[in-house]
């Protein structure tokens, strides 16, 4: 599951139920606001955050996400009627990614549904869509409870997460099927999640317990917390588009800037054969090649940044919507909104400073780009037969 | 066995079918026409027993009968006249350009002739009269030209005509669109009686007040409207104006529509994103690749096909709280003839009654606070004096409609008291002691025309300003993007009359679309 964009302003962010906790732990001090929570960017080091959430394990504060409870007898057919993730097909235990679609087929969000029971389902999303779950819930039998206020989450990431939820005796079924269970005296819910490529499980409980469960990770799992500018990385090295940075909400006041999910690179969540859901019948009203598309690319120059224009054939194509410098690839890597012709693989960014021109850059496959290229290619084999 | 097994069609399921429509209405019937026109094997379903909607005749005593829902055509689409031949099939003019009388309170009068550009010509004030001209000018220039935005459909765009057009032409076109009917008139006419008479006209059967924004574009609709030829003017057709529907039944059964009366629809079948075909209330299926629905937009995609296939956005548009404004229709038979030579030299007039404008602004208050107003524009014609074939020697009838009243869902015989008395004292204003002269009276408000044609009331509150209905008929046209389903509903139709331009609209999309993808049955 993937943050939104940092807030603009906000006066004085809400405290999350593990702010004390990070606020304990942050020895760099610097934060921000998500949704109007405070959320650590840097606990220690940016860098040693990144290495500790690859190669061993990472906790996250992830209660700045909008999180769902939907209970009922058509809980199944709400959540797909509001996201593009096949939810009456989950079986108890299992999740699916999916996107939230505006009639028009325009992309509103990324979203996440999994199915603790039989009636129960928990639907996350990067920004809360309150009025939205409202409105589709009229003429469905559902019933969905915001449970933002009433749980903390923390994520545990990377290969040893395993370890750390057993030495801190959270150990739950919920690492490879979501489920819910009492542990040690708290009723937790336990996922498996995906931060981009990054796969780890999501651990969900009453706020009153965050403290407790916080500090059994870090103390018995000897897990390091991560903050925001280790995760944008991870981020971005597995081609996740980030909401309000990579793409805007199709719904954003005054944005003339709507995106379908082929032009966010992300095609395979919102199949046209999938069962019915919002805004698929526009969908099919929309020219099958994109206009635009969401491309990674690798950057032989650490000096790009967002806004930078992207060239391709010598012509202004784009610009970047976000980069980081990738220490796995020691490149910067970045999402660029890129122009037709898509099929360019080779591109030049214009660097900042005046007089230094440009820097060459190259398509770079992410496990995200991966799958939208075999969804692509499978579309067009079952077009041509 | 279950309940389905019980009714009499279950299991039966009805193939070789082109194109069904839901609702015979004058929409429905006109869509059915062109479809049948054009070679499609179309049936024409209707819930209830009658062909024709709201607009019917009654009897309102013995030997008196009236014509519910319309008394004046004025926005009819000529191209439907035109296409399916409607005076071929019936439809003429008693009254072909009807001139206007206005009262006013002060008891003054003013007579506009029903050509108002030779109206304007001839307007005898110095003062007046070449405001009047330049203000009948713009407005027509500007009518003409948005005509085609008038037209429901996806393509119907006021906004992209109006990028369109000459930079002058532009700039009106946004201050018509945008600026109160008061502060239009204000800027083109001096104050007096014919400023009164307009004003009255722009809030007629508009839920948007003339001191309101966007309240101009309901003259500027009606003055797009074109009755033989001749912008902006009102007519009576013979018969009343159940002689269109019945003229474009007979153009559609000449077009070999299967019409079928009391043959509800349950439920639309989607297959795929498409249109297959409905299933009947009283059991079985009938299959087909093009459906037009004519029904309420609620009625057709809340509960034929169901909210939880429908687009949150699309639902929301349709489901969307209406203005709580309505207007009333009050019929009158009247015994003997009129004895005042004031109502009798107007007879064969439409008489309008248009309060001053401070009572006007009060008007559309009270009525949205559910109070009934004192003072109402009342719009009157006496059909037996404008179309000689129904004349009764002994009797009189007299078709107002009254606006602004307060929208009910169920009025109770207080309200309903309350709101004949209001009407009648302001018929009073310019047809004085008529309440003497009164044998039988029908009172009709929204919820007794919804009643009558199965409908929630709701559809029959006034309609809100004209830039909300083409936003709203732009969202109900598209018919939640489902590939075989036109919709020519009420929220598919810009403008209070009868129109059959949505009809039109939506069976030229159905034949446009069939012929680009093949035809599918």
């Amino acid at each position: 599951m993937i943050f939104p964009a940092e807030d603009m302003i906000v006066d004085s962010p809400r405290a999350t139920p593990l702010y004390a906790a990070a606020a304990s732990a942050s020895e760099a001090n610097i934060w921000t606001s998500v949704n109007g929570w405070s959320l650590a960017r840097v606990f220690t080091s940016v860098e040693k955050e990144y290495h500790a959430a690859k190669n061993s394990a990472a906790i996250a504060d992830l209660g700045a996400l909008s999180r769902w409870a939907v209970r009922g007898h058509e809980a199944a057919q709400f959540l797909s009627r509001i996201t593009t993730a096949p939810a009456p097909r989950l079986g108890i235990g299992e999740s699916a990614r999916g996107l939230i679609l505006d009639g028009d087929g325009g992309v509103l969000d990324l979203a996440e549904v999994s199915r603790l029971s039989d009636g129960l389902f928990l639907l996350t999303t990067p920004t809360a869509h309150a009025r939205r779950l409202q409105l589709g819930a009229r003429g469905v039998d559902a019933l969905g409870e915001d449970i933002c206020e009433a749980v903390a989450a923390i994520g545990v990431f990377g290969p040893r997460a395993s370890d750390v939820l057993s030495a801190a005796g959270m150990k739950m079924p919920g690492e490879d099927v979501a489920a819910s269970a009492v542990v040690r005296g708290v009723e937790t819910a336990a996922r498996p999640i995906q931060f981009g490529a990054l796969a780890g499980v999501e651990l969900i409980f009453p706020a009153a317990d965050a403290l407790t469960i916080w500090e059994r990770l870090v103390r018995r799992g000897k897990a390091g917390p991560i903050g925001l500018d280790a995760m944008e990385i991870l981020r971005i090295e597995s081609g996740a588009p980030r909401p309000g940075v990579d793409f805007v909400a199709a719904d954003h006041p005054g944005t003339a800037t709507r995106r379908t999910p082929a032009e966010i690179g992300l095609p395979h969540l919102a199949p046209l054969d999938r069962g019915w859901y919002n805004g698929r019948r526009g969908l099919r009203y929309v020219a099958t090649q994109p206009e635009r598309r969401l491309v990674t690319l690798s950057i032989d120059d650490e000096r790009s940044m967002p806004g930078a224009a992207v060239f391709a054939g010598g012509k202004p194509v784009g610009r970047i919507t976000s980069c980081a410098w990738s220490p796995a690839i020691k490149r910067v890597v970045a999402f660029a909104d890129v122009a037709r012709p898509v099929g360019a693989k080779e591109y030049e960014i214009a660097v900042p400073a005046p007089g230094e021109g440009r820097v060459a850059a190259k398509l770079y496959e992410t496990p995200e780009s991966a799958l939208a290229k075999a969804f692509r290619q499978a579309q067009d084999a079952a077009a041509k037969s | 066995m279950s309940d389905a097994q019980h009714k009499p069609g279950a299991g039966r399921i009805e193939g070789g079918i082109d194109a069904i429509v839901i609702g015979a209405d004058a929409e429905g019937l006109t869509a059915a026409a062109y479809l049948g026109r054009a070679g499609y094997n179309t049936i024409l379903l209707e819930a209830g027993v009658d062909i024709g909607g709201p607009v019917c005749a009654r009897e309102l005593c013995p030997g008196q009968n009236y014509i519910d829902g319309e008394h004046l055509i004025s926005i009819l689409d000529p191209a439907v006249i035109a296409d399916l031949d409607l005076y071929r099939h019936g439809v003429s003019y008693a009254a072909r350009c009807l001139d206007t009388a206005y009262f006013f309170e002060d008891g003054e009068t003013l007579q506009l002739g029903g050509d108002l550009q030779m109206a304007a010509a001839a307007f005898d004030d110095e003062e007046a009269g070449p405001a009047f001209q330049k203000f009948i000018t713009d407005v027509f220039e500007a009518a003409a030209f948005c005509r085609p935005g008038f037209e429901a459909g996806p393509a119907s765009d006021i906004e992209k005509a109006m990028r369109a057009a000459p930079r002058a032409l532009a700039a009106r076109l946004n201050f018509f669109s945008l600026a109160p009917a008061q502060e239009v008139l204000d800027a083109y006419l001096p104050d007096g009686p014919l400023k009164a008479a307009l004003l009255c006209e722009a809030g007629f059967r508009s839920a948007a007040a003339p001191h309101e924004p966007f309240s101009f574009m309901t003259l500027v609709r009606r003055w797009a409207g074109e009755i033989a030829g001749l912008q902006g003017a009102c007519a009576y057709p013979q018969g009343g104006a159940i002689a269109v529907v019945t003229a474009l039944r007979r153009a559609a059964q000449a077009a070999k529509v299967d019409i079928r009366a009391a043959t509800g629809v349950a439920s639309i079948l989607i297959e795929q994103d498409h249109a297959a075909g409905v299933e009947l209330e009283g059991g079985g299926q009938i299959r087909a690749p093009i459906i037009v629905a004519a029904g309420a937009a609620r009625r057709v995609f809340m509960e034929m096909i169901g909210a939880a296939v429908i687009d949150i956005e699309f639902q929301r548009a349709i489901t969307a709280a209406r203005p709580k404004l309505a207007s009333g229709h009050m019929h009158l038979a009247l015994k003997g003839v009129a004895r005042d030579e004031k109502t009798r030299a107007h007879m064969n007039r439409r008489l309008v009654y248009a309060p001053p404008r401070e009572a006007l602004r009060r008007a559309f208050a009270d009525a949205r606070a559910g109070r009934v107003p004192s003072d109402l524009m009342i719009e009157a014609v006496f059909p037996d004096a404008l179309d000689e074939e129904t004349g009764g020697e002994k009797m009189q009838l007299l078709s107002a409609i009254a606006h602004p009243l307060p929208f009910d869902e169920a009025p109770d015989a207080a309200r309903r008291g309350e709101v004949e008395k209001a009407i009648l004292a302001n018929i009073e204003k310019f047809a004085p002691d008529i309440e003497d002269r009164i044998k039988a009276r029908a009172l009709r408000l929204a919820s007794d025309i919804a009643t009558s044609t199965g409908a929630p009331a709701q559809d029959y509150a006034a309609p809100p300003s004209i830039i909300e209905q083409v936003a709203l008929a732009r969202v109900a046209s598209s018919a939640g993007y489902v590939g075989g389903l036109y919709f020519c509903g009420r929220e598919a139709r810009i403008g209070a009359g009868l129109s059959c331009a949505a009809g039109r609209v939506a069976a030229k999309a159905a034949l446009f679309e069939a012929k680009r993808g093949g035809r599918a049955a």
